[in-house]
């Protein structure tokens, strides 16, 4: 009796090139969703072996399994309740010893496993020569060689997996620690034995020694004793050995780790510099690297821009063109306003204004986290970084947040734990994006003079860093620094980078269309039912007494909620003139008034969309009320200051 | 000689003693990381930090070498086990190794 439908997970580090394998497997048959109430992604995809239906869990790229990030625990659990049929454990061939280190974690969790010894080719242009046969016998696990750019080993690793789960091999004997250590983990797993536990007995024993606090937790509910005794003999390491428990642990299977590298791979150090050094030794050059990292950001952003002007207008016209036509099937009516108005308009918005910038934003930031230029970026900006609680890896979404909110919240998913997205994303919110500078270049820049509009965004930059920074000292969780793998340069896989995008953007579209389209569809109905005049007068009293703004500016800044640039737009509408200087009762104050509440008031609908799904709906509420209040407080005040400086009198 | 491991000069190698030293000059990052209270909490703030460090690599008795360090006081970037680190400032002051001079 075999089973015909089968689950194999990937496993391994960070860029050991998991996702390119993941992609040759699957094909287009992949999906990329969240794990359950996670912002981690998961991506699955299935494929026909043989007779078998084969299910590809890609579990994300992580170093070890304690708790230190979300993404280690998403994987130990998956692996300890979901049980897969297999893990394939994809490592580097180019940095064994630590890729070993995660191997052998995996092999304590008793799952059936085998390995794709991957970048074989990158390990020889190092010098790296690696006696696969030899690792194979050392750790019991089949050891399949792949290049996966060039679909090398692939099909043999399939075979291999498939042989693996029909035979049902017995999963390889765990290593072994030293006396010391060895003989206090059988003394405990004994005592857990009896206990009814998710992961294996030996595994909780080890995890119990190195004083994991989930496990720690688990053990609390279903057998306290256990603590007691796991205390005692972790006091009896740490009495032995001088260092904790923990150290003493992870310094062991470390070393069995580099003893297995030494044993399998000899080096032979190429003589010549490699272009790739002398490319990583530029682009991290105290002085040259930040040049070329602003022209590098600076290109990534125009091209960005000039693909996402360009294609916006254009779809722009051509959905527009629709109108009449779409008017004359509905009717011109209440209905027919509210369809195009409601609807309609706001899949335009979503369409124009989200993809165009959106689809280069995803590839630019695949392409830069492949080739490994990401991680360069994030070592030349970790200090600045810091400033306002982050690490270096954060700069990357902050400077996305001033072409779009939307993609700068999701870029900041390269962050490792809950804490750092959470601040990360508060942050970028803050960031003036493209359609903000619109209104503050078209408005106070225009009318007022370029110096006012360069105050605003010194008055933005002030904010961003004053709140990220008490964002930081207030948020409960520890802070972390940045320790990050600078794994080799390389080229960037086009195939699954592009796969990667086109199914992200697949993802974003289920999820911030209907958003966005209810919530132009409720603005747009307001506006059928005439209730913008009573809400204008309703919002006097903080627009008009507090800002000293005309009541219809409430109006214009609900629109551009919508889309930010539409608070400008309509506002000229609503004044009644395209040339703004000339409108009354609103001066220069009033300009930089709106201009410094448009800029603070709310992220976007599609930025609330995001904010949902990347933080839950209670946090989303929180960050968005919150920054309306502050606008509104920013704003009056703004304006009481400018009136007491009475340069426009 | 017994040295933090943001006062070795790029190029040195050197052996890790300890990854929890306290800091010698105080650091704004520190006195979180610090103010740990005794006991259990032991595990917990510290536990992370510390734990990511040795999960990384970066245990006690291993060889490292600092390559450079970025400007302004930025991270450092190693070689440790056959791979390239980079190393936050704040975390790599509480790194003691002994280097020979």
């Amino acid at each position: 009796m075999t089973k015909k439908q089968i689950t194999i997970a990937l496993a391994g580090n960070a860029n050991v090139g998991k996702s390119v394998i993941f992609n040759h497997l699957t094909g287009m048959h992949q999906h990329i969703g969240n794990w359950p109430g996670k912002t981690v992604e998961k991506a699955e995809g299935t494929l026909k072996f043989e007779d078998y239906t084969i299910d590809i869990i890609d579990l994300p790229g992580i170093y070890s399994l304690s708790t230190f990030s979300i993404e280690e625990l998403i994987t130990r659990e998956y692996i300890a309740k979901e049980k897969p049929d297999l893990v394939i454990n994809v490592i580097d061939a180019s940095v064994l010893e630590r890729n070993l280190f995660f191997t052998l974690q995996l092999v304590e969790l008793e799952t059936p496993i085998i390995i794709a010894l991957n970048q074989m080719d990158m390990a020889k242009k190092k010098g790296i020569e690696i006696n696969e046969i030899k690792l194979e016998a050392r750790l019991g696990i089949p050891v399949i060689p792949t290049i996966a750019p060039s679909q090398e080993g692939i099909h043999d690793l399939l075979k291999a997996a498939v042989d693996v789960v029909k035979k049902r091999l017995p999963t390889t004997t765990a290593i072994r620690y030293g006396e010391e250590i060895e003989n206090r983990i059988q003394k405990l797993e004994e005592f857990v034995q009896r206990f009814e536990l998710l992961y294996p007995s030996r595994w909780v024993a080890i995890k119990l020694l190195e004083g994991d606090k989930q496990i720690e937790e688990m053990m609390e509910k279903v057998g306290r004793k256990a603590l007691s005794l796991a205390k005692k003999l972790r006091e009896e390491i740490e009495n032995i050995h001088g260092h904790s428990s923990s150290t003493v642990v992870t310094s062991e299977r470390y070393e069995v780790a580099g003893n297995i590298a030494r044993e399998v791979q000899r080096i032979v150090p190429p003589k010549t510099p490699q272009l790739r050094n002398r490319l990583h030794a530029l682009t991290t050059h105290r002085i040259a690297g930040y040049p070329i990292m602003a022209a590098m950001v600076l290109l990534i952003f125009f091209a960005i821009f000039s693909f996402g002007d360009y294609t916006s207008g254009l779809i722009n016209d051509l959905f527009l063109s629709f109108e009449p036509f779409f008017k004359s099937v509905c009717g011109g009516g209440v209905l027919g306003e509210l369809l195009w108005g409601g609807v309609a308009e706001g899949l335009i918005a979503g369409i124009t204004i989200v993809l165009p910038y959106l689809l280069p934003f995803y590839l630019a930031l695949h392409l830069l986290e492949d080739s490994g230029y990401l991680s360069r970026i994030a070592f030349l900006m970790d200090n600045l970084m810091h400033k306002i609680g982050l690490h270096g890896k954060a700069f990357i979404p902050m400077m996305l947040g001033f072409g779009c909110n939307v993609s700068a919240c999701l870029g900041c998913r390269i962050l490792e734990t809950e804490r750092e997205r959470l601040i990360a994303i508060f942050v970028v919110t803050l960031v003036p994006c493209a359609a903000t500078t619109v209104i503050v270049l078209g408005l106070v820049g225009a009318h007022v003079g370029f110096q006012w509009a360069l105050l605003l965004y010194l008055v933005n930059f002030l904010v961003i860093f004053a709140l990220g920074r008490i964002a930081f000292k207030s948020l409960p969780g520890e802070p972390t620094g940045l320790i990050m793998e600078m794994h080799d340069y390389r080229v960037p896989h086009m195939e699954t980078v592009t796969k990667q995008t086109w199914f992200m953007l697949k993802e974003f579209v289920k999820m911030a269309f209907p958003l966005i389209i209810v919530g132009s569809f409720v603005v747009k109905l307001i506006q059928v039912v005439n209730l913008l005049e009573p809400i204008a007068d309703f919002l006097s009293p903080i627009t008009v007494v507090w800002m000293g703004l005309p009541a219809i500016t409430g109006i214009a800044l609900i629109f551009g909620i919508l889309r930010k640039e539409l608070a400008l737009v309509m506002l000229a509408t609503l004044l009644g003139t395209a040339d703004l200087s000339q409108a009354p009762g609103f001066g220069p104050v009033q300009m930089i008034v709106f201009a410094l509440v448009a800029m603070l008031y709310i992220p976007c609908i599609s930025t609330i969309a995001v904010l949902a799904r990347e933080l839950g709906w209670r946090k989303a509420w929180i960050i968005t009320i919150f920054e309306v209040v502050f606008a509104i407080v920013m704003g009056g005040l703004a304006y009481r200051l400018l009136i007491f400086a009475n340069i426009w009198p | 000689m017994e040295l933090p491991l943001t006062k070795l000069r790029p190029g040195e190698t050197a052996v890790i003693i300890s990854t929890n030293s306290p800091p010698l000059n105080p650091h704004k990052h520190h006195h979180r990381i610090r103010s740990t209270t005794a006991g259990s909490a032991k595990i917990g703030r510290h536990y992370n930090f510390h734990k990511r460090l040795e999960d990384m690599g970066l245990t006690p008795g291993t060889q490292i070498k600092v390559v450079r360090s970025a400007p302004f006081h930025g991270p450092l970037e190693l070689h440790v086990r056959g791979s390239r680190l980079a190393l936050g400032r704040g975390m790599a002051e509480r790194i003691l190794v002994r280097v020979e001079r």
